[in-house]
């Protein structure tokens, strides 16, 4: 059985707004592999973005169209489920992390409070399981003092601690899918290097598979396996990983490697 | 250059306090004596993490926040003590970009009133004038002058910070401070406004203070860095020399962790830890905590300046590094 974990085909994404206007996303479809790391990258504008969050029924129908022939996770459709049955799956199944995790993050609500809050919700464990899972979730994402860290508030903490708080929360429920939506763009190098590290290693430990979403061909050189580029909505190369670098065929993703190897005219 | 050019700003022992917050008595020290060299022309690149101090460092040049202690010699004449006037004048030969430009431009005012605004305020040409101006400035950072009708937010991200810099241009500065320029672009913007950087360094000759926590583009871009951890300056040098062959533990570190975009190369290294709160700086090294080659003379004080490599020729600046591990009294 090598069923993939995440299957995605023909997922279109119109906006309701403009009916005129050609589609974010148009009749994409591919393979997440279990436990692999499948990197999205283009510039931005490309769809990359609403690519994910269609796929996680983030876009509100008001505003959006979205249309799929599936989205499968572990082999179910879960395309046309009812908002109440997409709740269970999110955060437990499937679940996200942001780019900016001071806005993904309840500025009102302490860290550990939050990341417990899914634990609670989805494995309905009690109070004080849910409490122990997450210190040992917050150690697990590289804090030396996670009781300090449940207790603090988002705003306490740095950028790279919050992403990291972000990934405890996302990961706790050991998804079978994770979308990583520029994890670490806001960040330093020295944290993204950090960050990418201990989402790479629970990954592994977890066999969770993860859709990064990046712009930065350094991350997907050193950390992705396989890699799809996106223009204007479509997928128009998608590649192992040492075959993308080394015989680039679109000329989009030559154009992508020559701003990052330094190339400035 | 043939020969080094003189030098056009000179920061002596700058240091930058914040006032304690409420209910604290502690100040927080952001930027701790740091002295550094900019000559005419030259684009010198300010790196280090956020919170290190070098926003605060490019702020005070120009008395955007107060610097507390310090000096900052601009032709010779120290910033921090001329009269209102005198700060004035300067100020049109030292302008400034910021990392937000959606936020420093005003919203109700098209690309022309903004660029029209400097030029009234310094009594630059008189006001038939003015429009070919603004046109001849836009222009300079490569964008079409019919912008000039549009509002901020009827511009991309690109095109704005381009504004921006426009902006700075007009007045004919000689030193433009820009905070984080392009850190909120697309990497296909980026590398078109480091070309407008690179243009305007050559044609117009005008020097930089490039405040950026991105090495790569500091190193695409400048003559001279400066890497800053917890308000102290940890490492300076000719750009070349220093990513060749960087000589501080931190430096090292900040290079190791950028990731290389070739499959086999190996992955960022990790370096452990946060960096400690200004509030409470760690006695000894500023960078001891996370130090991989940290002995014991770190626990102790702050290394004092040494010269790993003296100007090769007179047109570099000298290759400096505070780190215990390269005085020789220890080796």
């Amino acid at each position: 059985m090598n069923q993939p974990a995440l299957r995605i085909s023909k997922l279109t994404v119109k906006s309701t707004l403009e009916p005129g206007a050609p589609a974010i996303v148009s009749e994409i479809g591919f393979d997440l592999r279990k436990g692999e790391i499948l990197a999205l990258v283009g510039e931005s504008g490309c769809g990359k973005t609403k690519t994910a969050e269609a796929i996680m029924g983030l876009l509100p129908a008001s505003h959006w169209q979205v249309t799929a022939g599936a989205i499968e996770l572990n082999g179910t459709d879960c395309s046309d489920l009812p908002p109440a049955s997409l709740r269970k799956l999110r955060g437990n199944e499937i679940s996200m992390i942001f780019q900016e995790p001071l806005t993904a993050l309840d500025p009102v609500f302490s860290c550990g409070h939050q990341v417990s809050s899914v634990l609670r919700r989805h494995l309905g464990s009690a109070r004080n399981e849910a409490r122990d899972r997450t210190i040992k979730m917050l150690q697990q994402v590289g804090f030396a003092d996670p009781e300090r860290i449940f207790r603090s508030y988002p705003h306490q903490l740095s950028g790279g601690m919050r992403q990291r708080v972000m990934i405890a929360m996302a990961m706790s429920c050991r998804p079978a899918v994770l979308i990583a939506d520029e994890p670490t763009t806001a960040l330093d190098v020295t944290t993204q290097a950090q960050v990418l590290d201990q989402l790479t290693k629970l990954g592994r430990e977890y066999g969770t598979a993860i859709l990064l979403i990046t712009h930065d061909l350094g991350v997907v050189a050193q950390y992705a396996d396989r890699v799809m580029v996106m223009l204007d909505g479509v997928i128009v190369e998608t590649a192992e990983v040492e075959n993308l670098f080394k015989q680039p065929q679109h000329p989009c993703t030559r154009q992508l490697l020559s701003y990052t190897t330094g190339a400035v005219a | 250059m043939p020969q080094r050019s003189p030098t056009l700003l000179s920061i002596r022992n700058l240091s930058v306090e914040y006032p304690p917050a409420a209910g604290s008595r502690k100040p927080l020290r952001a930027v701790r004596g740091v002295s550094l060299d900019i000559a005419a022309g030259e684009i010198y690149g300010l790196v280090g993490e956020s919170g290190s101090g070098k926003s605060s460092l490019a702020h005070a040049i120009l008395q955007l926040v107060k610097p507390n202690a310090g000096q900052a010699l601009f032709r010779g004449n120290d910033l921090f003590t001329m009269n209102k006037s005198d700060l004035n004048s300067a100020r049109k030969d030292i302008q400034l970009v910021f990392q937000d430009s959606l936020a420093s431009l005003s919203p109700r005012r098209t690309v022309r009133q903004a660029l029209t605004e400097p030029l009234e305020h310094f009594r630059i040409g008189n006001p038939a004038e003015r429009p070919a101006q603004v046109a001849a400035s836009l222009e300079t950072v490569d964008l079409d002058p019919a912008l000039a009708n549009r509002y901020p937010q009827e511009l991309s991200g690109g095109q704005r910070q381009r504004v921006a810099l426009a902006r700075a241009v007009i007045t004919r500065p000689s030193l433009i401070i820009a905070d984080e320029p392009v850190s909120s672009l697309d990497v296909r913007v980026q590398s078109r406004i480091i070309k407008v950087i690179k243009d305007l360094r050559v044609k117009r000759g005008i020097a930089f203070i490039f405040v950026s926590h991105d090495l790569a583009v500091v190193r695409k871009l400048a003559d001279s860095v400066g890497v800053m951890y917890l308000g102290k300056l940890l490492e300076t040098g000719p750009a070349q020399t220093l990513f060749a062959a960087p000589a501080h533990p931190y430096t090292k570190s900040l290079l190791q962790a950028v990731p290389v975009a070739d499959p086999g190369h190996p992955r960022p290294l990790v370096l452990g830890g946060e960096q400690p709160s200004p509030l409470t700086p760690p006695a000894g090294c500023v960078f001891h905590m996370r130090c991989p080659e940290v002995f014991d003379p770190c626990l102790v004080n702050m290394p004092s300046e040494t010269v790993v490599a003296a100007p090769e020729s007179s047109q570099n600046c000298a290759h400096k590094v505070r780190c215990h591990i390269c005085n020789p009294i220890h080796n």
